[in-house]
C-alpha cells in the first residue's frame, strides 16, 4: 500500500478535524486528546476501515477481544518530521534550511561550519502528549553533521537556553579546549554567550555529540544530543588500510581494493554512495514524570513514529499520516547510524525481524564487527552502522524495534515497508 | 483519722495535733521529698555505674527528617533538617537526583554533624528548573540515606512588603469581607422565633463541626511531616484537648462571675466573643493554607478560589451574630470587635503560613482551632438549653445537618 503523501495527508487531516469538530459541537470540554482520539476514529472510518478503536462497526471480534497496542491519535506538531530527520544529514554544502552552515578551505583543510544554538522549547513525543526540552536548533534529536576524516569541524554554538550547556564531540579531538566540558575551555557556557566549537573530523565513523553540563542526565535526556558520521576518506584508506580492519593477517590487493570500495561507498563525495539507502536513527527516551525512569521510547523521539497507521489484526493496514513505515527500496543497500541517547536504562538494542544485518560497531571499521546477527544491544553513547539487504525478501511489512519488549511497546517499534 | 472538726488556723494550716503520724516520726515535707531524692540517687548510681552496659545490643538507628524545601533563587535549593534520632547524625554527602553534588550545612554550629533534635539548613547550590520535581537524598556518614521529592519546584516568595500586601488583600477578600456581611443578617436574626433562633445557632454549630472535622483532618495529614521526635500525632491530640480544655476553663469561670452576680458575663455576647474566637482559629489555620502555599508556590488564585472561600466564610457571620440576637443589642463596636476576631486571622495566618511555614507549627494552629471549635459547640448547645430549648429537636437536628451539608458544598469550590 503506498504510503500518503504530504499535502493529501494534510488534507485529509484538515477535513477529518472539521468534521470531528462539527460533530463534537456542542460538547463544552473536548480536550485535545479527545479530538486526536476521534481523528483515529474518524480517519478509519474515513478510509472505510474496521479498527480495533472503531468498536461497534468492526467486524473482527478476535480483534475486539485483545486490543492493539501503539499510541493512540496522530502527530499534529508538524515542526518535527522523523523521516525527514531519518535522511537530513548536514555537511556544510547541503542539509537543513534551519542551520546555518557552509564549507570552505583554509590551510588546506575542508572547513565544514555550522551555526549551533540551544533553545528551550516543547517537543511532542507521543501522540498528544508533549515533553519540555532543550534542544539543539531547536529539534532533538539534533542536527546530524556529516564530515569526510580530516575534515575541520568549526560550529559557532550559542546558549539561548535558561541553564549553561556546551557541545561534548565523541570524537578523537586533540585540543582539550574544544571538549565542551565543565572543566575546560570557556567551560559551560551562560545564557546568551558563545563559543566556536572547533574539531578535526577523525576516527572515520559515526559518532555522538552532546551536552555535557551538570546535572548530566538531565542535560542529555533532556534532547541535548545527535549525531557525528566521519566518512572514510578511500585514499587514507588506501594508505593505510590497517586502520580499518580488526584482522591481523596479510592485506592482499584485492582485500585492498575491496576496503577502498566500500569506504567509497560510505563517503558521501562519492557516487557510489548513491546507491545506499542511508538513514540516521537516534534511540531515545523521555522521562515525563520526573520519576528516573523512562514513560516514552522511540527511534528518533517519536513514539511509534516508524509504525503503522492502524491495522484490523488481519494482515490489513494503513500509512497514518504521522505515523507511518518508512519505506525502503528491495533493490537499495540499506544502512542505519544508530546511536543509543537512553538515559535511566543501562541498554537500548535494536532487532530486526525476518533479517540479518552486518553491524560494524562505532562505524570504525569497513569490515563488520559482528556479521549476520539480527540483535545488537547499545550502551549510552555507544553507536555504529547496520548494513541490510531486502533484495531476496517479498514486498511487505518489517517489523524492527527494541527487544526489550518494554521499550517496544512503550513507542520504540517500528516498520520498514520494503517495495 | 480523727473525726473532729478541724480548727483553721491563721496561716491555713493544720495544728499540728491533728497531723496524721508519719513513719519514724519524720516531718511531712520529708515524705514528699523523699521518693525525688531517691530517684536522683539511682539515676546517679545507673549513670556512673552504667549497670546495663552489658546487655548493649547495637546503636539506636539515625533519624533524620526534611520538614520543608525552600528555593530562595533559580540556583539555590535549601532543605530544613531536624535530627530526630537519640544520637548525632553527620550528613556527609549530597544526591541530588541521583548525583554527588555540592553543599554546605549552616545553623550546625559550623560543621555538618546534628546533635539530637538539632535543626540546620542544607544549602546546595542547583540550578533547578520550575515545575521539574527534584528528588534530594541526604547520606550519612554510616552511609543511611534519607530522601526527599521536591514536587514541582517553584520560587519560595521570601520576605517582601508586597507580598505581605497581597496576603492581606487576599485574607480581606476571603476572611473580614464574607464574615462582616454574613454578620449583616443581625437584624434579621433578632427578628426571629426562639425556635428558628434556635435552629440559626445549631446551624453555626454544624458549620463549626464541619470546619472541626476539616481542620482535624488538615491537621492530622500535616502531622505526618512534623519531625518524628516532636510526636505529631500526639502534639495534634494536645493541641484539640489543651485548646478544648483551656477554652472551657475560661468558660467555667464565667459561669462562676454570672452564678457570683456579674451581669456583663452572663450575656450572649460572652458566647458570641468565644464563637468569634473558635473561627478566628479556624481561619488562622486558613489563612495558613493559603500562605504556605504561596511559599511552595502552589496557589492558583483563580477567581474561582477567592468565590469558593467567601461562599465557604459568609456562613461563619451568622453564626458569631446568633447568640446576642435576644436581650439588648450590644454596641457596635462590639460588631467591628467580633468580625476582627473572626475573620482577620487569616491576614495573620497567611503571613505566618509564607514567612515562617513549618510543619509542627501549622499542625499545632490547626489542632488549636479544632479545640476552640469543639468548645464552642459544647457551649452553643448549653446556650440553647438555657433559652429553654431542645437541642435535638428536629428542627435543630436538620438545621446541624444543613450547616454541615453547606459546608461540604462550598468547600469543593475552594481546592488550594
Amino acid at each position: 500500500m503506498p504510503s500518503i503523501d504530504y499535502n493529501s495527508a494534510a488534507k485529509v487531516t484538515e477535513r477529518l478535524e472539521e468534521r470531528l469538530v462539527e460533530s463534537l459541537t456542542g460538547e463544552t470540554n473536548v480536550s485535545r486528546r479527545t479530538v486526536l482520539g476521534g481523528l483515529g476514529v474518524a480517519g478509519s472510518a474515513a478510509v472505510g476501515l474496521g479498527s480495533s478503536r472503531a468498536s461497534a462497526s468492526s467486524g473482527h471480534d478476535d480483534e475486539d477481544e485483545h486490543g492493539n497496542f501503539g499510541a493512540v491519535g496522530e502527530y499534529r506538531d508538524l515542526n518535527f518530521d522523523p523521516h525527514e530527520f531519518l535522511t537530513a544529514f548536514n555537511t556544510g554544502e547541503s542539509g537543513q534550511d534551519n542551520i546555518p552552515q557552509q564549507v570552505y578551505e583554509e590551510d588546506g583543510r575542508t572547513v565544514r561550519e555550522f551555526e549551533f544554538t540551544a533553545v528551550d522549547t516543547t517537543i511532542t513525543i507521543a501522540p498528544g502528549v508533549e515533553f519540555q526540552a532543550w534542544a539543539y536548533n531547536g529539534q532533538v534529536p539534533g542536527p546530524t553533521i556529516r564530515a569526510v576524516e580530516g575534515d575541520l569541524i568549526r560550529v559557532e554554538f550559542t546558549n539561548l537556553g535558561r541553564h549553561a550547556h556546551t557541545i561534548h564531540p565523541h570524537l578523537k579531538n586533540l585540543n582539550p579546549r574544544m571538549d565542551g566540558i565543565p572543566q575546560n575551555g570557556p567551560g559551560v557556557l551562560d545564557t546568551g554567550e558563545s563559543f566556536t566549537y572547533e574539531w578535526i573530523a577523525q576516527p572515520a565513523g559515526t559518532h555522538f555529540y552532546h551536552c555535557h553540563s551538570l546535572p548530566l542526565k538531565e542535560h542529555i535526556h533532556r534532547g541535548l544530543y545527535g549525531t557525528i558520521i566521519v566518512d572514510p576518506d578511500p585514499d587514507r584508506v588506501r594508505e593505510n588500510p590497517r586502520d580499518y580492519v580488526n584482522y591481523p593477517g596479510p592485506i592482499t590487493d584485492d582485500f585492498r581494493a575491496q576496503l577502498v570500495e566500500e569506504a567509497k561507498s560510505r563517503n558521501h563525495e562519492y557516487a557510489e554512495n548513491d546507491a545506499v539507502n542511508e538513514m540516521v536513527m537516534v534511540m531515545n527516551s523521555f522521562d515525563t514524570n520526573f520519576d528516573g525512569g523512562n514513560e516514552v521510547y522511540a527511534a528518533n523521539t517519536r513514539a511509534f513514529g516508524y509504525g503503522v497507521g492502524d491495522t484490523d489484526g488481519q494482515g490489513n493496514w494503513t500509512a497514518g499520516e504521522t505515523k507511518r513505515p518508512i519505506q525502503i527500496d528491495k533493490n537499495e543497500r540499506q544502512r542505519v547510524y544508530l546511536s543509543n541517547a537512553t538515559e535511566f536504562d543501562l541498554i537500548n538494542s535494536f532487532h530486526t525481524h525476518s533479517q540479518f544485518f552486518d553491524y560494524y560497531d562505532h562505524g570504525t571499521t569497513l569490515t563488520p564487527t559482528s556479521k549476520t546477527v539480527d540483535t545488537i544491544m547499545q550502551c549510552q553513547a555507544q553507536r555504529g552502522i547496520i548494513e541490510m539487504d531486502y533484495s531476496n525478501h517479498e514486498p511487505g511489512l518489517y517489523m524492527f524495534h527494541a527487544h526489550q519488549s518494554e521499550f517496544a511497546e512503550l513507542g520504540w517499534m517500528s516498520f520498514f515497508e520494503v517495495v | 483519722m480523727t473525726d473532729k472538726t478541724r480548727d483553721s488556723t491563721t496561716d491555713g494550716g493544720v495544728p499540728a495535733e491533728n497531723e496524721s503520724i508519719q513513719p519514724l516520726g519524720l516531718p511531712r515535707w520529708v515524705s514528699a521529698l523523699l521518693p525525688i531524692v531517691l530517684l536522683v540517687l539511682v539515676l546517679g548510681l545507673f549513670a556512673f555505674t552504667s549497670p546495663l552496659a552489658g546487655v548493649q545490643s547495637g546503636t539506636p538507628l539515625p533519624d533524620v527528617t526534611v520538614t520543608h524545601t525552600t528555593l530562595p533563587s533559580d540556583e539555590t535549593v535549601v532543605l530544613h533538617v531536624t535530627n530526630n534520632g537519640p544520637e548525632s547524625v553527620t550528613i556527609s554527602q549530597v544526591l541530588v537526583d541521583e548525583a554527588y553534588w555540592d553543599f554546605r550545612v549552616e545553623g550546625a554550629g559550623g560543621d555538618q554533624t546534628l546533635a539530637p533534635m538539632e535543626s540546620a539548613q542544607i544549602v546546595i547550590p542547583y540550578h533547578w528548573n520550575p515545575g521539574w520535581d527534584l528528588e534530594v537524598a541526604l547520606v550519612l556518614s554510616d552511609g543511611a540515606t534519607f530522601h526527599n521529592t521536591i514536587v514541582a519546584p517553584s520560587q519560595s516568595p521570601g520576605f517582601s512588603l508586597s507580598l505581605l500586601g497581597t496576603l492581606a488583600v487576599i485574607g480581606l477578600f476571603v476572611g473580614v469581607i464574607p464574615v462582616a456581611l454574613g454578620m449583616l443578617w443581625f437584624p434579621y436574626i433578632k427578628t426571629m422565633s426562639d425556635r428558628w433562633l434556635h435552629a440559626v445557632l445549631i446551624f453555626a454549630a454544624g458549620v463549626l463541626g464541619f470546619l472541626a472535622f476539616d481542620a482535624g483532618f488538615e491537621a492530622f495529614e500535616l502531622a505526618e511531616r512534623v519531625p518524628g521526635a516532636y510526636e505529631g500525632n500526639l502534639l495534634v491530640v494536645f493541641g484539640i484537648f489543651g485548646a478544648l480544655l483551656l477554652v472551657q476553663a475560661i468558660s467555667a469561670w464565667r459561669e462562676g462571675r454570672v452564678a457570683a452576680g456579674d451581669s456583663r458575663a452572663s450575656s450572649g455576647l460572652w458566647i458570641a466573643y468565644l464563637v468569634a474566637v473558635g473561627i478566628g482559629l479556624h481561619n488562622l489555620a486558613e489563612g495558613l493554607a493559603i500562605g504556605s502555599s504561596f511559599a511552595l508556590g502552589r496557589v492558583s488564585l483563580g477567581a474561582f478560589l477567592v468565590i469558593g472561600f467567601m461562599l465557604h466564610n459568609v456562613t461563619e457571620g451568622p453564626a458569631v451574630v446568633a447568640p446576642v440576637a435576644r436581650g439588648e443589642r450590644p454596641a457596635l463596636k462590639h460588631f467591628a470587635a467580633l468580625g476582627v476576631i473572626a475573620g482577620a486571622p487569616v491576614i495573620l495566618g497567611g503571613w505566618i503560613g509564607s514567612l515562617a511555614y513549618s510543619p509542627t507549627i501549622g499542625a499545632f494552629f490547626l489542632a488549636i482551632g479544632v479545640g476552640a471549635i469543639l468548645q464552642v459547640n459544647w457551649e452553643i448547645a448549653s446556650m440553647v438549653r438555657d433559652a429553654g430549648g431542645r437541642v435535638a429537636s428536629a428542627t435543630n437536628l436538620l438545621a446541624f445537618l444543613l450547616g454541615l451539608g453547606i459546608m461540604y458544598v462550598t468547600d469543593l469550590f475552594v481546592a488550594l
